[in-house]
């Protein structure tokens, strides 16, 4: 699935440290040129869905997307990855659906539809010729409701979740390296685990904590319907009341008290051995939620540090000293406060250390001086490139008004935030480099090669 | 109201929950509901023209957002790299934004980033590409800088060490990947010798020249090999006239492309690359087939589809659904140029990996020798033909059905019959096309994982000839597939 540009560290910790430099350098210009904005409709159901609806006819397809607000940050302690672990349950069938085939009724009409998971949400989404709209809203709301709790299919689930687990973490040279990073940063809040959980606690997780997350979490209240594409506006708030309509009313509110991290004293350091070729350097420093003040100076400060080949970090470490392979980074922000992180794989025959050196320069160097006035131009650029070019196809644009909905229970900021950006000024960039960049709030890793005898 | 009912309603009362709840209607049993009436599907309109001095040029304008793509293909990759000097065309691609004749690394950097674009190069078998985004009043500037990059490359000697010395630690790190190692073997088991099959090393990368880097750009950086895509915000006449403007003076060039030669006949070859650490198995199992330019193409793709594709995919339901042995199999058809291979891609966690295997191998024979169902088939084209309007809904995707359509030779109105095309196909025609290119004596065989942990019941499983390669001394170079040690 295609990601925001505030999800490039999901995408780092999914699919490891190489394949998140492709997605930055990939990644797709003057801040004077403002994108249209996005129009749409929103409603709530009287059992507490929320439904938007935004029309394009630019071609006769059709995509929905059903957001749950719970991810693994909702997890408690001993099941972590059970949030995720749910979402395939999702999968095994419901009243009028048979397990197992939700995919291929889709891919049936000629549609295309997936799931993920992150610490915050679980997004179930489907894009389809236009004529199926009611299908997809059918067999959305059929799950939404009457799910099939098979402890069979459970049992055999947890295993496919388990080679998921290998494949994207544990096989691969560096997929572990982010895990190792939260593990480290975090003492209290559940963004210490990461989204696919332990080995032990999948194993652990039982046909109760399915009925019970389900119950819990998986209600119209706690669920927003986005469809966006070629419809009749008239029609398609019909369909949707007509079959999300039916879904019961929770029974009980959505629990949402999480333990909070408390604020870090001194600086934590951590030198780990792992099996992979070449030394990896992470500094990262405790930031705050999407949607304060300060997010939007810290994603600017994330795109002077790493955007483009001429950002900081890559033009110092990477081209000027060449003392790394690659220097990626970016700001996580997310609906609670998380990391803002460099990660750099180390060049044969230059040392860790210095890596480290140069890299916390960098950090204290924006604390110190404001960024150019040049530098702040070039950044509000690119996110300007960044917000039109990820506005593309419809189902970027449901990401944006779902997570605008959901994460800043605002909508209006699917928009609005791009006003807010270009006001951000030097001063602002330096403000925050000096709230955040300090050595209390500081995590410093270094993972080395394990020797031979492995 | 007889009594009996009387009392029913009581009871009904006594059980419904307080607070005058209402209890909830019972979830209906229905079918899915039917589908609103169909919309007409059209290909989206686009422009194609060839200037004067050959190169071929598209445009599909679109306006909803600011944006303009520049999308630039050159038909030369690594198939064309002179012998023992793999990754030539991969380091031409890496260097062709790395300085110009008239703008350094630096500066080209500084450029692309001020505007708020993106620019990025990058290289496959048989081409090379150029991408970049800016946005509307950028355009002029991006485009200057994608012919500037391409026609005038600089191949400074610094920036020659800095790239080589970059890719050098890439593949110090892909060599312990084993999903990487596992594809590049795939395809150098299959294709042997043809240069379709020849793998970057650190050997092949060091002996490679600046005057190997000029030779390539000057032989095969030619207008009448280029394909450029204007797509985005701007209208047709002003794209054609920016493209005559940037590469109007660009002369033809001699681009003859290298002596075709036939890959080797597919032969029954299994290989296990040990990786003690390694917990999952990699596993990669196909053969030679068919090119994408091939009258058997689309049904052959189609087979490969039932087997492991998107709409049907019997390796996913046998491997994933009904045994929880991995999290994702699929079976692709990869038709290039001159020629093209299939391959089914799975893993496993070590201990499954012959029954992961046993699995697989069994799946290719049933589609070789059994008809498939209709439903099945039904089910695969419905999603080849129903999906084509998802795959023309952004600017770029529509761009691309072109390029592709102009970079393998294909009748450019096949776009407009995609689905009349699909929807012709037979089960009979399956199972003729899998008669054909499917050979299940005569596969390629790769797992990467630990090796001590599952080769007895390899042989066990009656795997009998099979090598063991430790990964440190794996070379693809070699005929042998071995080197000295830790030689990537």
């Amino acid at each position: 699935m295609r990601l925001t540009p505030r999800r490039l560290a999901a995408r780092v910790s999914a699919c490891g440290v190489i394949c998140g430099l492709a997605a930055l350098t990939l990644a797709p210009t003057e801040a004077a040129v403002r994108p249209p904005k996005l129009q749409y409709e929103t409603f709530v159901l009287d059992n507490g869905l929320r439904v938007i609806l935004s029309e394009d006819h630019s071609t006769p397809i059709v995509h929905v997307s059903v957001w749950y607000h719970v991810g693994s940050k909702n997890e408690r302690p001993g099941r972590t990855g059970f949030a995720h672990l749910f979402e395939h349950m999702m999968f095994k069938g419901s009243h009028n659906v048979e397990p197992e085939t939700h995919t291929s009724i889709i891919a049936g009409v000629g549609g295309r539809s997936n799931a993920y998971t992150t610490e915050d949400e679980t997004v179930f989404w489907q894009t389809l010729p236009a004529q199926y709209l009611p299908l997809a809203l059918w067999l959305e709301a059929d799950r939404m409701a009457t799910l099939r709790i098979d402890e069979a299919a459970f049992v055999r689930e947890r295993e496919v979740v388990k080679e998921e687990r290998r494949l994207r973490v544990e096989n691969p040279p560096y997929g572990r390296l982010t895990e190792i990073l939260y593990d480290h940063a975090f003492t209290t809040h559940p963004y210490r685990h990461p989204t696919i959980g332990s080995m032990a606690d999948l194993e652990a997780a039982s046909i109760a904590d399915v009925r019970d997350f389900y119950e819990t979490f998986y209600v119209p209240e706690n669920a927003t319907v986005t469809i966006v594409g070629d419809f009749d506006l008239e029609q398609a708030r019909a369909l949707a009341t007509r079959y999300f309509g039916r879904v019961p009313k929770a029974e009980r509110p959505v629990p949402r008290d999480l333990p909070e991290e408390p604020a870090h004293e001194a600086e934590r350091r951590a030198v780990v051995e792992e099996p992979w070729p070449l030394p990896a350097i992470v500094v990262a420093y405790h930031v705050t939620y999407d949607g304060h003040p300060d997010a939007y100076p810290l994603h600017i400060a994330a795109k002077i540090m790493f955007d483009g080949d001429s950002a900081r970090i890559p033009r110092e470490l990477v081209y000027e000293r060449r003392l790394a392979l690659t220097a990626v980074g970016s700001g996580n922000i997310t609906e609670h406060p998380n990391l803002f992180y460099s990660i750099a794989i180390v060049q044969p025959g230059q040392r860790p250390e210095a890596v480290e050196r140069a890299m916390i320069a960098e950090f204290e160097k924006m604390a110190a001086e404001p960024v150019l006035e040049s530098e702040l131009e070039r950044a509000k650029n690119q996110f300007a490139r960044d917000y039109i070019i990820s506005r593309e196809s419809n189902q970027d644009k449901a990401l944006h008004l779902a997570h605008a909905a959901v994460i800043h229970n605002d909508i209006t900021t699917a928009d609005g935030e791009f006003d807010i950006f270009t006001n951000v000024s030097t001063a602002d960039v330096q403000r925050v480099a000096r709230t955040y960049f300090t050595p209390e709030n500081r995590v410093v890793l270094h993972v080395l090669p394990r020797g031979p005898g492995r | 109201m007889s009594t009996r009912g009387v009392a029913a309603v009581l009871v009904a009362l006594l059980l419904a929950p307080a607070a005058g709840a209402q209890a909830p209607a019972p979830w209906p049993s229905e079918p899915p509901p039917a589908p609103l009436p169909a919309r007409q599907v059209n290909f989206p309109p686009y422009e194609l023209r060839t200037l004067a001095n050959g190169m071929r040029v598209v445009s599909v304008a679109h306006h909803e957002q600011p944006a303009v793509t520049l999308r630039l293909l050159v038909g030369a990759g690594a198939a064309e790299d002179p012998a023992g000097k793999t990754g030539v065309a991969d380091l031409v691609a890496q260097l062709l934004d790395q300085g110009t004749t008239s703008r350094s690394a630096s500066e080209i950097a500084d450029l692309i980033d001020t505007i708020g674009g993106a620019l990025g190069t990058g290289s496959g078998t048989d081409l090379t590409s150029v991408f970049a985004v800016v946005m509307k009043d950028s355009f002029d500037v991006g485009m200057d800088l994608v012919s500037d990059v391409v026609r005038h490359p600089a191949f400074s000697p610094e920036e020659i060490e800095r790239q080589r010395e970059q890719a050098a630690s890439q593949l110090q790190v892909n060599y312990e990947d084993p999903g990487y190692v596992a594809s590049v073997l795939f395809d150098r088991l299959v294709y042997g010798v043809h240069p379709y099959g020849r793998a970057r090393t650190l050997q092949t990368l060091g002996r490679i020249t600046r005057d190997d880097l000029r030779a390539f750009h000057a032989r095969h950086f030619a207008p009448n090999n280029v394909i450029l895509a204007i797509v985005g915000d701007i209208a047709a006449e002003e794209a054609f006239a920016a493209a005559e403007r940037v590469f109007g003076s660009w002369p033809r060039g001699d681009v003859a492309a290298w002596e075709e030669e036939a890959p080797p006949a597919a032969t029954r070859r299994l290989v296990v690359v040990d990786k003690p650490d390694a917990v999952q198995t990699e596993i990669r199992v196909g053969q030679i087939a068919i090119p994408r330019r091939h009258d058997e193409f689309l049904a052959f793709d189609l087979a490969v589809k039932i087997l492991g594709g998107e709409g049907a995919n019997r390796l996913h339901r046998v491997l994933r659904s009904e045994r929880g042995l991995t999290y994702g199999a699929e079976a692709d058809t990869r038709a290039l140029k001159y020629a093209g291979d299939f391959v089914a891609q799975t893993n496993t966690r070590t201990e499954t990996t012959v029954e992961t295997l046993r699995l697989t191998l069994q799946e290719f024979g049933r589609i070789q020798q059994q008809p498939v169902f209709r439903g099945e088939l039904g089910d695969a084209k419905a999603y080849l033909a129903g999906s084509f309007p998802l795959t023309i809904e952004t600017p770029n995707d529509i761009a691309t059905t072109v390029i592709n359509a102009v970079h393998y030779d294909l009748p450019i109105d096949e776009i407009g019959t995609y689905r009349e095309r699909v929807g012709a196909i037979m089960p009979a025609d399956i199972q003729r096309v899998a008669r054909r290119f499917i050979h299940p004596e005569r596969l390629s065989i790769v797992l990467v994982g630990n090796a001590s942990a599952f080769t007895a019941d390899l042989r066990e499983a009656g795997f009998t000839d099979f090598d063991v390669i430790p990964i440190a001394q794996l070379d693809l170079s070699s005929a042998t597939l071995r080197g000295g040690v830790g030689t990537p």
